[in-house]
């Protein structure tokens, strides 16, 4: 392909930023469909955190079920996940911020 | 009853009304009554009625009875019977099928959320909200403590040396072998094998739970990578051997015997190598000063099949080794330590004799220059010369998080930091006044390694505190007997193993700030990794005097 669709070049955007070490998008099912890391590294990423956002949605529903999840963060020691939740689709980033 | 003073006809007791004896019952007798003398009376009741208290409650009394419960009695037993298992098994995943994903929609939701990520990105890249922020999961252990201290009293008494430790696939069982590092002759001396397995409960520190008679002094110890009771060893007499712990009755399962292809000198190390192709199943790799890096592979019964050679040779080094000596003739190099790269399959790099470490191929296609020929044609795998320190290198060892840096320690007394790239070494450290025997990259820390020395000490180095002094230093032995060899748990990194000349084997757990990663730990070994060590005099400088 000469040309990059969009969604090429919206993912190329978000990996291009600061610190970003891997993006990728997840389907309902919790099956990546694009990725910028290694297969078994997506597979993992992909099944865990599916069946996370799942949890952390119902959890915020009980909660009020007038709420609803928006974003989703989690830090650790060596860096930070974030998820952007939709009804079809996940969108992954991997960030190592600055210390 | 008093007594009376007249006498009366006695009356019947309890017969006499109470009007007479309420009068003394002189009085209707014997005239007017006079008061009598004291006498015993009984007066009747007198009753007082209650003021205050009414009608006392009526009683009544009544029983009741449940009608008798019927109950039934019945038998039953089942007359057929099956027995099933159910067992799940491991689901082998066919690879999914990437599903073709609707465009348009995909795109209506990257345009979404971008905004959002891109914004959360830009804030978490500047945010200081975490700084110096720690979670404390674990009850942090502050020092460095010795857990087990073990050894085999028949070994202990002969004076035999702990020559190499190895710990198994799994982690929980410790194997020791038994020689002696300082012999310059043949020897017909026996030795042992020994393994503990440190997760039983009944662990006894002076019995082993295996042990294996050797006929000839072991000088290394190899445990297979998966399977977690198969271990190989280098004689002395350079016959490689390859126990199953397991078996009771005769453990012993290859060996490569006595014949032209095996070394003539006595092996220094052995490593498992993973074939290529084929993951799970692994090679031996031995070394020994005769020069010949041989790998085998067992089949089947019989000998260790040698598959592979190599062999060193002075003049096919590299040029870039600034040797001292002008080769001549057919000069063997001789091979004292190897280890293998963990990021590239096919490099390793050789400690030598002669003080330099070489780094080697497995792919490599040249011709070696041997003098006496061998089943397999040997190659020369010499692909890069460092450059040389103060006497010959005892250890090395490549690090599990850079694929370019590797240590070397020997009989200089410095631990030596290399890069793979570069012929320099871009750190050297005193570390004792006598030699060091072993140094090990820590396989939690990136910036860590341990050293073992010949004062007794087993040292280890935090490349992020000081990179002039140990961290931590214990010494293993109280009169200053050398320690020969150190292994890391890979399985549970706080757990460190160190064998030393008095036949005891310690093992070590290292303290939380020695087995946790810090945050920037891989970005300050990427750094270390990059700088350049000073050229031209300073090469001079590097290189040990002796």
């Amino acid at each position: 392909m000469i040309r990059k669709t969009e969604v090429e070049e919206t993912l190329k955007r978000i990996q291009s930023h600061k610190g970003v070490i891997g993006t990728m998008v997840v389907n309902a099912e919790g099956i990546p469909i694009r990725t910028t890391l290694d297969n078994s590294t997506t597979v993992q990423y992909a099944g865990l955190l599916h069946q996370l956002t799942i949890k952390a949605k119902s959890t915020i529903r009980d909660i009020d079920p007038q709420n609803d999840l928006t974003f989703l963060r989690i830090r650790s020691k060596k860096h930070e996940i974030m998820v952007a939740p939709d009804k079809e689709y996940l969108l992954i980033v991997i960030q190592n911020p600055c210390e | 009853m008093a007594t009376r003073l007249q006498s009366r006809p006695l009356c019947q007791a309890g017969r006499a009304s109470a009007g007479e004896l309420a009068t003394g019952g002189a009085a209707g007798a014997h005239g007017p009554w006079r008061p009598g003398p004291l006498q015993d009376e009984t007066l009747g009741l007198a009753s007082v009625p209650s003021q205050w208290r009414g009608v006392q409650g009526v009683r009544g009394e009544t029983s009741c009875q449940t009608a008798s419960i019927a109950t039934a009695d019945a038998g039953t037993q089942g007359r057929k019977r099956e027995d099933a298992q159910v067992q799940t098994e491991a689901p082998v995943r066919p690879a999914p099928p990437v599903p073709r994903p609707d465009e348009p929609r995909l795109l209506a939701f990257l345009r979404r959320v971008e905004p959002a990520v891109t914004r959360e990105l830009s804030r978490n890249w500047q945010s200081h909200a975490f700084d110096g922020f720690e979670v404390t999961w674990t009850e942090p252990q502050q020092t460095v403590t010795c857990l087990h201290t073990l050894g085999y009293p028949p070994a202990q008494g002969q004076g035999l040396h702990v020559t190499s430790v190895s710990w198994n696939a799994t982690g929980s069982v410790l194997a020791c072998a038994y020689g002696r590092l300082d012999d310059g002759d043949w020897s017909t001396l026996k030795s042992y094998v020994c393994a503990w397995n440190l997760d039983r409960r009944g662990l006894h520190p002076q019995q082993p739970s295996a042990v294996v008679e050797v006929p000839s002094a072991v000088m290394c110890l190899a445990f297979h990578p998966t399977q977690p009771s198969q271990v190989a060893g280098g004689l002395y007499s350079g016959e490689v051997l390859l126990w199953d712990l397991s078996r009771r009755e005769d453990p012993l399962l290859w060996r490569t015997g006595l014949t032209d292809d095996t070394h003539t000198d006595p092996v220094c190390q052995v490593v498992w190598l993973p074939e290529a192709g084929h993951s799970h199943r692994f090679r031996l790799l031995s070394v020994a000063p005769d020069g010949k890096v041989l790998l085998w592979q067992g089949g089947g019964t019989g000998p260790l099949q040698l598959r592979e050679g190599f062999a060193l040779a002075m003049q096919q080094l590299p040029r870039s080794a600034r040797l001292r000596k002008p080769p001549r003739g057919e000069t063997e190099v001789g091979a004292t330590a190897v280890a293998l790269s963990s990021f590239d399959p096919n490099l390793f790099i050789l400690g030598t004799e002669g003080g330099f470490p070489l780094k080697c191929s497995l792919a490599a296609e040249e011709a070696a220059l041997v003098r006496t020929p061998s089943s397999v044609p040997l190659r020369a795998p010499a692909r890069f010369a460092f450059s040389p320190q103060g006497g010959p290198i005892y250890s090395v060892s490549c690090s599990p998080f850079h694929r370019n840096l590797f240590l070397s320690a020997g009989t200089d007394g410095h631990a030596h930091l290399h890069s793979a790239l570069q012929a320099q070494p871009l750190a050297s450290l005193r570390l004792s006044q006598q030699y060091l025997f072993a140094v090990r990259w820590s396989p939690a820390r990136p910036l860590l390694f341990a050293v073992a020395s010949g004062e007794g000490a087993v040292q280890l180095v935090d490349l992020q505190r000081s990179s002039q002094k140990p961290a931590v230093s214990v010494s293993q032995t109280q009169d200053g007997s050398p320690v020969y060899c150190l292994e890391f748990n890979k399985q549970q990194p706080q757990l460190l193993a160190a064998g030393d000349a008095k036949g005891t084997v310690k093992v070590w757990g290292l303290s939380t700030a020695l087995t946790e990663q810090g945050p920037r730990e891989m970005e300050d070994l990427d750094r270390l990794a990059a700088e350049v060590a000073p050229e031209g005099d300073g090469a001079a400088g590097c290189v040990g005097q002796v």
